[in-house]
């Protein structure tokens, strides 16, 4: 079937343990290519920019990122088109980003943060300034990147599942109708 | 309590009239004149058919709604009998679809609801008891099998009552075999 939803990744904090490998793996493959990380910390010379956050709250913790919304809050305000639906995902163009922190805004999740932003080993100065150039972070679902999201390949506990709306809502209905067997005959 | 219509996989033939119905409920019966692209076609039900059965599934209508605590902007609640989604609220997340049990939420395109990239808006779909139209839900009057039944508060405690009571008279029986 074609896929017509935009996929994501959520969290369960009854198995998170707040490792932050998720965040890590995300900041290593997207920075594989870009900022020569490899596998050690040696590789690593620039600040760490994950795309999802680990999230404390007074019963756990649980990584929090993006939904790709169907409507996106964040594409519709972002008003320099650095963020676009390509294949369903919401994706940011880092090098479009101004960071004008309308799609941090506009989030209802806290999907988005302003990190620095980074190419080749180095950080990006700002054009006419001394200051770094940041770039809106988030999920972005692993797109390109072989084996598909890297947070859900390396949680150590199967914290994070990566979600087909549309195929897990099909899965869904046959359990309810089945279920429907069982109860036909409630009076 | 909130209501429900309840599919009876015993009676449905998988014909799919209950989508039709639905669909004409909330959009009019113009679809049977118009241009079959110039409406939404976004049935709220949705008739399921395995090599076992066949029976339409929708909503709940739950009275502790999984979909409503997920919902990040409150675009659902709870009102007279129903829980309904407000479509100009809902910004198509996901997370409703994700947490409901049933599969009974899908994301659709709205005609004339445009994103900044130019893509049509998706937002969250699902059954509203056909909230505000008059008659009930359209599903269970055009079913041609009548395999669909809305479910009120007093039906529930009704049958309730009658199995407590049946339960009751047959543990007295065992317990008092001669009278």
């Amino acid at each position: 079937m074609k896929k017509e939803l935009g996929c994501f990744v959520v969290g369960d904090s009854t198995k998170c343990t707040g490792c932050r490998a998720c965040e890590l793996a995300c900041f290593t493959v997207h920075n594989r290519e870009s900022n020569h990380v490899g596998k050690t910390v040696g590789t690593v010379s620039v600040p760490v920019a994950p795309r999802l956050f680990l999230t404390k709250f007074e019963e756990g913790c649980m990584p929090i990122q993006c939904k790709h919304c169907e409507d996106a809050p964040c594409l519709n305000a972002c008003t320099k088109g650095a963020i676009s639906r390509i294949d369903h995902q919401v994706i940011v163009d880092a090098e479009k980003c101004i960071g004008c922190k309308d799609c941090m805004q506009a989030c209802p999740f806290g999907a988005i943060a302003l990190l620095p932003y980074a190419k080749d080993g180095k950080l990006v100065a700002q054009p006419m300034g001394e200051e770094t150039k940041v770039f809106a972070s988030k999920c972005d679902l692993c797109a390109g990147i072989e084996g598909g999201p890297a947070c859900v390949r390396v949680c150590p506990h199967q914290a994070l599942r990566l979600v087909d709306p549309e195929a897990e809502r099909e899965e869904k209905n046959i359990k309810a109708a089945e279920a429907l067997l069982l109860t036909k005959n409630w009076r | 309590m909130n209501y429900f219509v309840k599919g009876n996989p015993d009676l449905c033939i998988g014909c799919r009239t209950c989508m039709i119905g639905c669909v004409v409920a909330h959009e009019g019966k113009r679809i049977f004149e118009v241009d079959p692209d110039s409406y939404d076609f976004n049935p709220r039900l949705h008739v399921v058919r395995t090599v076992r059965l066949s029976v339409p599934v929708q909503c709940k209508h739950c009275e502790n709604p999984a979909c409503m605590a997920v919902c990040p902007v409150g675009a659902i609640s709870q009102k007279d009998h129903c829980v309904i989604i407000d479509q100009d609220k809902c910004m198509g997340c996901k997370s409703c679809m994700d947490a409901c049990p049933f599969g009974a939420i899908n994301m659709t395109e709205r005609k004339g609801h445009i994103q900044a990239d130019g893509t049509l808006k998706k937002t969250a779909n699902k059954c509203d008891l056909c909230y505000g139209l008059p008659g009930g839900p359209a599903c269970v009057r055009v079913c041609p099998t009548e395999a669909l039944t809305l479910i009120t508060e007093e039906d529930l405690e009704t049958a309730m009552e009658r199995k407590r009571a049946e339960t009751a008279r047959n543990t007295f029986k065992e317990n008092h075999p001669q009278e």
